[in-house]
């Protein structure tokens, strides 16, 4: 992997995350809006688990499992938040 | 002409036994977030007027400072691994400036934590609080832990590296503490949005 990739998801880790905190800080979060930010949050963690962990160039059973887990809890927090009370 | 195919590696770097303990965490924390998301169906406007209570700004910077010392600790853990038998003093020397400054981030959120908990405790919020409160402490208490530990672990390779310890070929104990720095990290992704944003 060349670094300049890691210069990259840094970045993106950083824009992602300000435009997370600009959603709660400028109070323009919404039910619509939750389903972007757990996407974004997806792509996020997909980053770090690829880049960071370095699980890219893994055998794909050990990549999928923090994969899988990522998938998991953020549809489950969007089931919690969107099925109906 | 014929594309040649970097063969994917097959375990995952570092010590096979950080892995057990990394996928533990994971299903630790998953349990916590997801008892968070659904007791808050219980709750939704006490959820949303306590976390009001919280300074979204700290969880916002405490939250570049994890992404950001993580971009440090992986250039550490390249210098490392990238090293040739001549460049090891150099590599050493490389990795633990990187080192330095992920610990560096490591303590900057220890600092911005303990702050947001004494304003918290100040205002005379525990754990029986609420519901929002009792996950919101316990949360971040508990992955608070994690960070502290995450440093010490960093600053003992740090100190590994300072002495010229990891030699050619030998990188298995950076990348195993880097693993378990990088959880914590993606542990942190997950809670920011999840207590500190959604509402």
């Amino acid at each position: 992997m060349k670094t300049k990739y890691l210069e990259i998801v840094w970045a993106t880790l950083a824009a992602l995350t300000l435009f997370a905190y600009l959603l709660g800080y400028l109070k323009i979060i919404s039910t619509a809006f939750v389903a972007l930010l757990l996407f974004t949050t997806f792509v996020k963690g997909q980053l770090v688990i690829d880049y960071f962990m370095g699980l890219k160039g893994v055998s794909w059973k050990y990549r999928m499992i923090p994969t899988i887990w990522l998938v998991v809890v953020l549809s489950l927090i969007g089931v919690a938040y969107y099925m109906p009370v | 002409m014929a594309v040649v195919q970097t063969p994917k590696e097959k375990y995952p770097p570092g010590d096979f036994a950080i892995w057990i303990i990394i996928y533990v965490e994971l299903v630790t924390f998953a349990l916590l977030f997801l008892g968070y998301a659904f007791s808050r169906r219980g709750d939704v406007a006490l959820f949303n007027e306590s976390q009001l209570m919280l300074n979204q700004t700290s969880g916002f910077i405490n939250t570049l400072i994890l992404v950001t010392s993580s971009y440090f600790v992986i250039k550490a853990v390249k210098a490392i691994t990238s090293m040739s038998e001549e460049s090891v003093q150099e590599a050493n020397a490389t990795a633990s400036r990187w080192l330095l400054l992920a610990i560096g981030c490591g303590v900057a959120f220890g600092f911005i934590k303990s702050a947001e908990f004494y304003h918290i405790f100040s205002q005379g919020i525990g754990l029986s609080t609420n519901k929002f409160f009792m996950f919101y402490i316990m949360l971040t208490a508990f992955h608070f832990m994690h960070v502290m530990l995450g440093s010490f672990i960093l600053f003992v390779i740090y100190k590994k590296t300072k002495n010229a310890g990891y030699s050619y070929g030998d990188y298995r104990g950076i990348e195993t503490g880097a693993s378990y720095w990088h959880m914590v990290d993606l542990l942190w992704i997950v809670l920011f949005p999840l207590i500190y944003i959604i509402r």
